[in-house]
């Protein structure tokens, strides 16, 4: 589904090189659930927006189902972000002046389908994610937990093969971030890739998959199968946020 | 790829921004829609051809003020004495000068008796002889010129033969040839005068009468003490003609003051000084109110490329092409200007009827309105194309971005 072989991203200015990502390597399954961690600053973004598609890299290999990724012109990443991926973002990203429905509508409307598939997947997404009522209601009428769930529902109308959730939870409370997980789950569970890219220890241990990025690199990974919490292989979340806070104390130190 | 139906929802549930714009768009067209069709109407009034060689014509004046001068031979001795002179091709006294300002003009009847008479229309009378036809270059279409010996020296009253412009024959007998018809200097019956020759065009004095196409020229040279000639001459001679001709007239006889010397051309720029005024002026206005438009335009743009920054990021992750980004904000823009330019076509409609009724203006036109709603177009294309495309550029990893 996704694997990236060495790949590398260098940020250049007339002063500094910065090695986002080095030789970094993965492999993605499809219908996995795969957590990403690590410290600020240790690429995750970085890998997010590159295994988005939403920014270059400076060498390496990059394959998404099966089409290598490396020099597409803007309009074809553009085309495949569009039909293959949905997008999840920290912030919801919603359009404030659109209506939820208008909102999940965005996506399909760059994909070109006629005014009457719009409908139908708008209705079957929002329905999806509990807020067809809401349709024509704005995104500052809803609650965070709801933003989200548009988000989510933006995300699904397109039909993506993946997921890209960035901090789906970080801008939400526990209980809403609960909900917003359940749904991530169901969506896994009905064969839908997902990547998470999440500081929490909590949800990345609900993942299948747990890969924590750390100085642009793989340092390690955590398989969690069946129920959670039981650890298949390698250090877990929990040693990995332990070891984030130590990291911390020393830089403060 | 068009998104006419969300961006009017954005633009409605957004609309402080919009509107202010909106309002200047309306105000926009409505002004610059009516200033354009003045500018038109004066430009129009300006290109208006005399049918004269304008270059090459020019008029003066002598005021003969020693009383044994001879009212009836004097003028034919100064023309010629005029005509000997070097680059002289013509001359002819007149009593008014085309495009000048001041003048003569009639009106007349025609017909067989008192109750079939019929009213002419008024028009301008140059009171001249043979030579006036050459002087100014006329085209002579139909008929003849006079001959030496049909030309009265005296007053008005001894006027008995006409030539008549092409659009006066028109107006006055339609599709039948003026030829041969005789016209009366107010009812029937008095002072009969008939037509023998048509020229293709003769203008009036008077630029701003809606019958400066209508004149007649009358077989009499006025004997008087104050004479109007018109010259015709090499056009690299009327520069020292204006000099030469003083001279030699006086040195025939000092009594005299010779003044004038301007030229058709002249005549033209004076007389249509404050109609090209008003086009420069309302010219001018048409720029800066378009000007400031665009302007407008553009700050919006750039304004809501500012404000949406994250979204339009989200919008390039969510599949949408840097064409998509740029429609997007043209089509935006195109709406505003389509409604504005509408509202506006109809206020320019009314703001028209307005002028017509306080200043006399003609109607005005409503492809004046299409035209300055389809301008605005093109200019909001340039107004709006380079920030769009600036904004299209906005990376679609900043929607990753917490800022």
């Amino acid at each position: 589904m996704l694997s990236m072989k060495n790949i590398n991203k260098v940020f250049k200015t007339d002063l500094v090189e910065t090695h986002a990502l080095r030789d970094f390597n993965l492999d993605v399954e499809e219908g996995e659930f795969v957590a990403v961690t690590g410290p600020s600053g240790s690429g995750k973004t970085t890998f997010l927006n590159i295994a988005g598609l939403l920014e270059g890299f400076t060498h390496g290999d990059f394959f998404l189902d099966g089409v290598n990724i490396s020099n597409l012109s803007d309009n074809k990443s553009a085309a495949i972000r569009n039909e293959k991926i949905g997008f999840i973002f920290q912030g919801f990203n919603l359009i404030p002046d659109l209506n939820l429905a208008e909102n999940v509508e965005v996506p399909l409307r760059y994909r070109g389908f006629n005014a009457k598939e719009r409908k139908i997947r708008v209705e079957r997404a929002l329905e999806q994610v509990g807020l067809a009522a809401r349709m024509k209601h704005l995104p500052t009428q809803l609650s965070g937990g709801q933003q989200q769930r548009v988000a989510i529902a933006r995300a699904l109308a397109g039909e993506p093969r993946f997921l890209l959730a960035d901090e789906p939870t970080g801008n939400l409370d526990s209980l809403m971030a609960r909900q917003v997980m359940e749904l991530l789950e169901d969506i896994n569970k009905a064969g839908t890739t997902i990547i998470m890219v999440t500081h929490d220890a909590e949800l990345a241990r609900r993942a299948q998959r747990n890969i924590q990025i750390v100085d642009g690199q793989v340092c390690d990974f955590t398989m969690y199968q069946g129920e959670q919490g039981s650890v298949a292989q390698g250090q877990s979340v929990a040693d990995v946020a332990a070891a984030e806070v130590v990291t911390v104390a020393s830089s403060v130190a | 790829m068009f998104q006419v139906k969300p961006i009017i929802s954005m633009l409605m549930r957004n609309k402080s921004g919009p509107l202010l714009l909106l309002i200047q768009i309306i105000l926009s067209v409505a002004i610059v829609a009516n200033a354009s069709f003045i500018i038109s109407e004066r430009i129009g009034m300006m290109s208006r051809e005399s049918g004269i060689v304008e270059a090459e014509v020019f008029d003066f004046t002598i005021y003969n003020f020693d009383e044994n001068i001879e009212a009836e031979t004097q003028p034919l001795q100064d023309l010629d004495i005029i005509r000997q002179l070097d680059g002289v091709k013509g001359a002819t006294l007149t009593s008014m000068t085309p495009l000048s300002g001041g003048g003569w003009s009639s009106n007349f009847s025609y017909g067989s008796s008192e109750e079939d008479s019929k009213s002419a229309p008024n028009a301008a009378i140059y009171y001249s002889d043979e030579q006036f036809i050459p002087t100014l270059g006329l085209n002579l279409i139909e008929g003849r010129n006079f001959y030496p010996d049909e030309i009265n020296a005296g007053g008005p009253e001894l006027a008995s033969l006409a030539i008549v412009s092409a659009q006066f024959a028109k107006d006055t007998f339609g599709d039948e040839s003026a030829l041969g018809r005789v016209m009366y200097r107010g009812n029937i019956g008095q002072q009969p005068m008939t037509i023998i020759g048509v020229v293709e065009k003769l203008q009036s004095a008077w630029v701003d009468n809606d019958n400066l196409e209508l004149s007649i020229i009358l077989n009499v040279k006025l004997t008087s003490s104050f004479n109007r000639l018109l010259v015709r001459a090499d056009e690299n001679a009327i520069v020292g003609l204006k000099e030469a001709i003083p001279a030699a007239l006086h040195k025939e006889n000092p009594n005299r003051v010779v003044r004038g010397f301007t030229t058709i051309s002249e005549h033209r720029t004076s007389i249509y000084r404050n109609h090209e005024l008003m086009a420069s002026v309302l010219s001018l206005m048409v720029v800066l109110l378009l000007l400031i438009t665009s302007l407008g335009l553009a700050g919006m743009v750039m304004f809501n490329i500012e404000r949406r920054t994250k979204q339009i990021g989200t919008r390039r992750a969510l599949g949408a092409k840097k064409r998509d980004i740029v429609s997007f904000f043209l089509v935006e823009n195109y709406l505003l200007c389509l409604i504005g330019g509408g509202l506006g076509g109809l206020i320019a409609v009314q703001l028209g009827q307005q002028l017509m009724t306080l200043y006399s203006l003609p109607k005005l036109e409503l492809i004046y309105p299409i035209i300055t709603v389809a301008g605005l177009l093109v200019l909001t294309t340039v107004a709006v194309i380079l920030p769009a495309r600036k904004a299209a550029k906005i990376s679609p990893a900043i929607a990753t971005r917490s800022v």
